[in-house]
């Protein structure tokens, strides 16, 4: 008996002890958060091709590839058009599950629609909490018609993701 | 040969444990807020489950190497421990992983639950593997264990094998450490398929081939005492079978009512003229029955297994001490351990006279090898404790400078080691080997 408290103990104290040595929150440690294709020059040729992000400063988008596809390098800001508004992509964001990539339909000023590109789809987790924080967070991006918008908790990094993504995207529109 | 020590088996096994944890660590960049917390404990106890199940059988996979080194008695010991640590890994796999989905997923754990079995692969296979690992756990505990027969309890054990294959798949297809992490998922197939090759091997086909190279049959059943019998097993090419006095091999009987269970009985003599020879006392249905073993019935025999042997011994003196049935690797001992006359003694320790065992070949061996014989006959009310470290120390002289051999029902090793200790023998010169299975 004394053998299976002690067990039980040390496992408890192990557990706490592997987890505690974990940094614990979005912002601290090195940097869990980071736009792959940010407004560093140094970067974002390289980055940009494998996220499918569209350079920051402009132009092409309608495709993941980094817009060399039949050479459609649209309109100043954002060009594909589509059912009566523009695009713009934002940024390919990486969180610690995978990145998050967010388009936005314009029509004139306002959000008429939100569409993910991409989300961590790794495992079945991963899948379950997109299709339950999605959902919400295209919502309340809709309803506030900007970036301010609040996490889904227990979708902390994809919240997050969708937040810079959404902003950079409006930053371009 | 010789065998892998303890203490590098154990080492080992650690080092697996800390190799499961580096996956964990390495797959996991953040833990932020209270899900995170309980889901991560919930992995880490689950991939600690998962490696640990595979540790328990390989343990249990009568390896040579493993039960010459370790020794079967404290193999099976460290199998009890770790079975009831693995089932309580397991379960707090279950219950943290659902608690830290239902924190993450702002709901309940009941539907979280349902969610879980019926929307994750493979995972409904493993809640099934649970609950198999908590009925084997409940069978084993020490309230319920004494109620059923040794062959039920042994035979309920082998679900762990469907445990281990049912948990197999959820592992691979939802655990974040192996999704998308060829390596990883390869490693955890080798770890399987190797205890499974482990398994297969030394306990499936070993003994069927063994059986085929030496043919053993029963030659013929002597009744030793009140519920003892002795059974002679004849076999070819014995010699091949590199076997030590003190040993003991499992027995399948291969009549209709024995065939399916394998009994582990030790070898009472030293095998000679083509025979080996156990004695069992009756303590169940299954030794009760070896009474009415026919010559000529087949036997299967996976063995020799065991390390009470002289290999263990360090100093020049022995002392051996036996209690009721537990003479039987003692009486292969005392006629084999080599010894200068003098320094072998056994202390012998039995209800009655009638209770005592092979009396006549103890003498015999005691006067051929200038051994000393100490008999310890009677209820303890009446001729005392035989196993005082005062009775100990008098009845043997130089006892703190003797390797100490004790065989005997649990309740006799449990007084004798300690009362050994007191009496200034120290622990590694005290081996043991007990009954329990």
């Amino acid at each position: 008996m004394r053998r299976a408290i002690f067990a039980v103990l040390v496992t408890a104290v192990g557990l706490i002890l592997l987890l505690s040595f974990k940094p614990h929150s979005l912002t601290s440690g090195d940097e869990p958060l980071s736009a792959v294709a940010g407004p560093d020059p140094g970067s974002s040729d390289s980055s940009g091709d494998s996220s499918g992000s569209s350079g920051s400063s402009g132009g092409s988008s309608g495709d993941s590839s980094g817009g060399s596809s039949g050479g459609s390098s649209g309109g100043s800001s954002g060009g594909a058009k589509s059912m009566g508004g523009n695009a713009v992509k934002g940024d390919a964001v990486d969180t610690v599950w995978g990145p998050v990539q967010v388009q936005i339909t314009l029509s004139g000023k306002k959000i008429t629609k939100v569409l993910v590109l991409q989300a961590p789809d790794g495992n079945r987790r991963d899948q379950e909490i997109n299709d339950r924080a999605l959902p919400i967070l295209n919502q309340e991006a809709l309803a506030a018609q900007s970036a301010q918008i609040d996490s889904v908790s227990g979708a902390t990094y994809t919240s997050e993701g969708y937040i810079q993504s959404l902003q950079s995207a409006l930053d371009k529109a | 040969m010789k065998g892998l020590s303890p203490i590098a088996v154990l080492v080992a096994i650690g080092a697996g444990a800390v190799a499961v944890l580096g996956l964990w660590w390495s797959n996991t960049p953040v833990v932020a807020g209270p899900a995170d917390w309980i889901t991560g404990a919930g992995r880490i106890t689950g991939l600690l489950a998962g490696y640990a199940i595979t540790v328990l059988l390989a343990l249990m996979a009568r390896v040579p190497a493993l039960e010459r080194g370790v020794g079967s008695d404290r193999l099976a010991r460290w199998h009890s421990m770790g079975g009831r640590y693995v089932v309580g890994l397991a379960v707090a796999h279950t219950l943290l992983i659902i608690w830290g989905y239902a924190v993450a997923d702002g709901d309940n754990v009941i539907s979280e639950t349902v969610t879980l079995n019926l929307t994750y692969p493979d995972v409904l296979k493993a809640s099934a593997a649970v609950l198999l690992l908590v009925g084997i756990g409940v069978i084993s505990a020490r309230a319920i264990r004494p109620k059923l027969r040794y062959e039920t309890w042994f035979h309920l054990h082998f679900y762990t094998y469907l445990a281990a294959w049912l948990a197999f798949g959820h592992v691979l297809s939802d655990g974040a450490e192996f999704v998308g992490d060829r390596l990883a998922s390869l490693a955890w197939y080798a770890l399987y398929i190797a205890v499974a090759l482990l398994l297969l091997w030394y306990r499936f086909l070993t003994p069927i081939r063994r059986a085929v190279r030496h043919r053993f049959v029963v030659s013929r059943v002597v009744a030793e005492g009140p519920g003892v019998v002795s059974v002679h097993i004849a076999g070819r090419r014995l010699d091949r079978l590199d076997i030590q006095p003190g040993q003991f091999f499992r027995w399948r009987f291969l009549t209709r009512d024995l065939w399916w269970s394998a009994n582990p009985y030790s070898l009472s003599a030293a095998p000679r003229r083509g025979e080996l020879r156990i004695t069992v006392k009756d303590l169940g249905d299954h030794s009760r029955s070896l009474a009415r073993l026919r010559p000529g019935t087949r036997v299967i025999a996976e063995g020799p297994y065991g390390s009470f042997t002289a290999e263990r011994r360090r100093r020049r003196r022995v002392l051996l001490i036996a209690a009721g049935v537990g003479i039987t690797p003692l009486r292969a001992l005392f006629e084999s351990i080599p010894a200068e006359p003098g320094d072998l003694t056994l202390l012998y320790r039995a209800r009655g006279t009638r209770d005592l065992l092979f009396r006549a070949e103890l003498e015999n061996i005691s006067a051929r090898r200038g051994a000393r014989l100490l008999y310890s006959v009677g209820p303890r009310s009446v001729v005392g404790d035989a196993f005082s470290p005062r009775t100990l120390s008098d009845l043997v002289p130089h006892l703190r400078d003797h390797d100490v051999y004790v065989c005997g029902p649990a309740d006799m090793t449990g007084r004798v080691i300690p009362a050994l200790l007191v009496a200034g023998v120290p622990g590694r010169r005290i081996h043991h080997e007990s009954f329990e299975f």
